[in-house]
């Protein structure tokens, strides 16, 4: 008999209670005396140098308490997954002399209370010399383009490439021999996480020195690492406290609030809200990339995909933040769940100078996964084909070698076909009912 | 500065008084559902500003064949009026008009400033031939609601001048109206359309369609009453009609929707909406 | 600026807050008297997870002044939370899970809260009228409606 109490029942969820309650803590739920409000002032253009910054009418303003530039930031430049390698840092938690995004954060304003931090944000007089902007991704490759980047290029390297790249087998070859050639170009939007609760921190000075920072990061330790290196300080002086998240999806992860609250609150020596408005939330926070992504594929009559060429473009706005992570795991994917004997992936991460991009639910992935099936059922349209029959003849088996070189472990595409087709009453010929995804018999390609 | 002042006057008089004394710097709201979010956001940051909640402007009444609708009646309260059944067409634009907490708050008068694409029950009360009394220190004046836009965010309304209510003949008419938006409710409009028309002999008699979200502000559109009069309602009128409205929209790009869009479905959404009464 | 005193009827009891002009209700009772169910989700009148209910009617406290509820009855869904156990409502939204991540709940207990009082018994249709206006980005809104029938039909 079997012992399992949780696999295959219905549990009530253990924050069920407080969430209908209404006895869940999120962050801006807690309550500090003195607390101090801190709002941001944004460039309002795409792409600007920084000719002067003038505070002196936002000084004046009642209830104002301090602002803090670059020049207050010990460590103003960082990359979110500088920590797992991802160089270089590139990112300024305030811009020092140019702005690359529309709601680029140039001055932090504390004040007694919201509204005194908004009157001040609203009269801080910004010099700004307007320089060109682009938008689009291939725009941005072209010769002659604005460099977003301070590099040079607008692509992020890779170990001395301008994109990821995978190369398996003969693309070209196999072109030269299939029976069709299959192109498509696959196009998708920016999409806003819009989590019903904002991003938002507050960092509160303790009787030891230490600062607790109460933050709906997703990433508590991500955060607590690069406030430590933006800060200098080491990071046993800081508790970060997490807890619910009111909706993260990948929009929670991009370590934005924590380290200018916890520098206000160093410097007050007052607890610090930064919590972002709704307006802040859907325009200026990350979102998943646009995607532009060109397939050529090489076809035998009968379905086989023989070659498949794959260039891609991800929008990654003014920074990096996860975006470089996101191609990568992009070119392992990007030939989709199928045995393709020859591929070829160049896949960029593009700068623009739209607002940074970064993780959303299967980044690099989902959109992948758009443009593969949507190619897959046009492969099937031009040779007049099932496009189940296309998906089960190309299919990935245990063992087969992906292009990226590394071997299929657990594939269950075949399996999930046959249950799908099962679950919508869809009847499946029988030589695909007699397919597993065990690995092929030897000398089988 | 924060707000130094929220004034709660208790009759249209004295909210006259607080308009004159105070002047542009004075900011006036009803029910706040279009006002507090820009106060919220910080784009609005008024020193003073006045509720108009508790000044006696929120009468509803049916006498001598026209509905005296006042500028700070609640949508809600508009919807469970007695005889609201005989306007259909203003009940079915409130019913279309955000959300049941917001119909709670906003008011009838504010809907007429929401800037665009918004205003939905302005379009109604267009095609209902609605007259809106403008009341100053110096009295009261009554002007059609086609006369109160002026352009874009922007209308008759004078300095000293509030909207003290909003009158709207009853007549025996065939209404429809019809909300085209990115969701089914709580959602700005790509376009609304409100009809009403008078029909003779099997003929349109007299016809008033009006356009929400394509143009600067709620607006009539003429031509498309022109091919609708002294025709048949059938597929040929309602096709010159629809085209008519076609050219002579205004419509814009904003975050809901692109011009071209717009423009499109003016079209569609008025056939379908005067399909509706053939 | 002067501050004033606003008095209301928070669930059962008289509450005195000092205030600065034109402080919303959201503001005051998240802060000041530690409603913090009451949640901000964009302080714009679209997401609804401000709702409260104000002579029972579900209304918008973040766009809504304190000045305007002096001497009215407020509720939220700590006032309405029974000292012992839950509501039938909300014994319906954990039978039937009806949330994630749990900040629209709130919003979603409220507005319910209304129309059961008003309609025992809704319809499906009915249900999705009266809360279009309570935004989830979780559930994709199924179990919320599910539990809120469940409710209905509890009451019956």
């Amino acid at each position: 008999m079997s012992p399992l109490h949780v696999v295959g029942r219905s549990l009530p969820r253990s924050d069920g209670i407080g969430h209908v309650t209404g006895r869940t803590q999120y962050t801006t739920d807690h309550v500090f005396p003195g607390m101090l409000h801190l709002k941001v002032v944004r460039s309002p253009v795409h792409h600007a140098r920084i000719r002067g910054v003038d505070l002196c009418e936002a000084e004046r303003v009642p209830g104002f308490v301090r602002a803090l530039t670059h020049a207050d930031v010990p460590h103003n430049v960082y990359t979110i997954l500088g920590l797992i390698g991802v160089e270089p840092e590139e990112e300024f938690v305030l811009a020092v002399d140019r702005v690359r995004y529309k709601g680029e954060p140039i001055v932090a304003i504390v004040a007694e209370s919201e509204r005194a931090a908004l009157e001040a944000v609203a009269r801080v007089k910004l010099d700004l010399e307007e320089l060109p902007a682009v938008f689009d991704v291939e725009e941005a490759l072209r010769p002659g383009a604005p460099i977003v980047t301070h590099w040079g290029n607008n692509t992020f390297m890779y170990e001395g490439h301008p994109c990821r790249r995978v190369r398996f087998g003969d693309v070209e070859a196999a072109f030269a021999r299939a029976d069709h050639i299959v192109e498509g170009r696959y196009d998708t939007k920016p999409i806003e996480h819009a989590p019903t609760e904002t991003t938002a921190a507050i960092a509160v000075p303790e009787a030891n020195g230490r600062f607790t920072v109460y933050t709906n990061t997703q990433a508590l330790y991500f955060s607590l690492d690069n406030t430590s290196i933006i800060l200098q300080v080491p990071g046993n002086q800081l508790h970060f406290i997490g807890g619910t998240v009111g909706g993260g999806f990948g929009g929670k992860v991009d370590v934005i609030v924590e380290p200018l609250a916890t520098l206000a609150a160093m410097k007050t020596g007052r607890p610090v809200k930064y919590a972002f408005s709704r307006q802040e939330e859907m325009q200026v926070s990350s979102t998943r990339s646009a995607w532009r992504i060109y397939i050529k594929d090489g076809v035998m009559a009968d379905g086989r995909l023989i070659a498949r060429r794959v260039t891609s473009y991800a929008d990654s706005g003014a920074y990096s933040r996860q975006t470089p992570y996101a191609l990568t795991k992009h070119a392992a994917n990007a030939a989709g769940p199928y045995a393709i004997p020859n591929v070829a992936i160049d896949a960029y991460c593009v700068f623009t100078n739209r607002q940074p991009t970064s993780a959303m639910r299967g980044f690099g992935i989902t959109m992948a996964s758009f443009a593969i099936e949507v190619q897959m059922d046009k492969i099937a349209e031009r040779l007049g084909l099932d496009p189940w029959a296309v998906r089960f003849i190309n299919a990935y088996h245990d063992g087969d070698m992906k292009p990226h070189r590394k071997l299929v472990e657990d594939a269950t595409l075949i399996e999930t076909m046959q249950a799908a087709a099962r679950l919508v009453g869809h009847e499946l010929p029988a030589e695909y009912l007699a397919m597993t995804s065990t690995p092929r018999p030897e000398g089988e390609a | 500065m924060s707000v130094q002042e929220y004034l709660m006057p208790r009759s249209l008089p004295e909210a006259l008084d607080l308009l004159v004394r105070h002047g542009a710097e004075l900011l006036v709201i009803a029910g706040g559902t279009v006002a507090m979010p820009l106060v919220n956001e910080g784009i609005s940051l008024p020193e003073r500003v006045m509720s108009l909640r508790h000044a006696g402007l929120d009468r509803l009444e049916r006498r001598d064949g026209r509905l005296e609708i006042g500028a700070a009646a609640t949508l809600t309260r508009l919807l469970n009026a007695p005889w609201v059944a005989d306007v259909p067409l203003l009940a079915e634009a409130v019913r279309n008009t955000a959300s049941w907490p917001v119909r709670n708050m906003g008011t009838v008068g504010g809907n007429l400033f929401t800037p665009p694409p918004g205003g939905d029950v302005a379009v109604a009360l267009l095609a209902l031939d609605a007259e809106v009394r403008l009341a100053s220190p110096r009295g009261e004046r009554v002007l059609p609601l086609t006369a109160f836009y002026t352009g874009f965010m922007t209308n008759a309304l004078g300095p000293d001048e509030l909207l003290a209510g909003i009158t709207v003949p009853l007549a025996a008419r065939e209404t429809a109206f019809l909300k085209l938006g990115r969701k089914h409710a709580n959602t700005p409009a790509v376009v609304t359309v409100a009809v009403a028309l008078e029909r003779e002999a099997g003929r349109v008699a007299t016809a008033r369609v009006a356009l929400g979200a394509a143009g600067p502000h709620p607006m009539r559109v003429a031509g498309a009453e022109a091919a609708l009069v002294g025709s048949p309602l059938d597929a040929a009128t309602i096709g010159r009609a629809a085209e008519a409205a076609t050219a002579e929209a205004q419509p814009f790009t904003d975050g809901v929707a692109t011009e071209w869009y717009r423009r499109r479905m003016v079209g569609v959404v008025l056939r379908r909406a005067l399909e509706r009464l053939t | 600026m002067s501050s004033s005193i606003v008095t209301f009827t928070l669930g059962d009891r008289e509450v005195d807050v000092m205030v600065t002009p034109m402080t919303t209700l959201q503001t005051v009772l998240r802060y000041q008297l530690g409603q913090t169910a009451v949640k901000e989700g964009c302080r714009q009148g679209g997401c609804g997870s401000c709702t409260v209910l104000v002579e029972g009617e579900p209304m918008l406290s973040c766009l809504l002044p304190v000045e305007e509820v002096a001497g009215r009855h407020v509720r939220t869904v700590e006032t309405d939370t029974p000292t012992d156990g839950v509501s039938p409502l909300q014994q319906a939204f954990l039978d039937g899970g009806a949330f994630q991540c749990g900040y629209c709940t709130p919003g979603m207990l409220m507005t319910a809260t209304a129309l059961l009082e008003r309609d025992p018994h809704p319809t499906h249709e009915a249900i999705l009228e009266a809360m279009a206006g309570n935004v989830c980005r979780c559930t994709g809104y199924t179990p919320i409606v599910a539990a809120v029938e469940a409710a209905g039909e509890r009451r019956g």
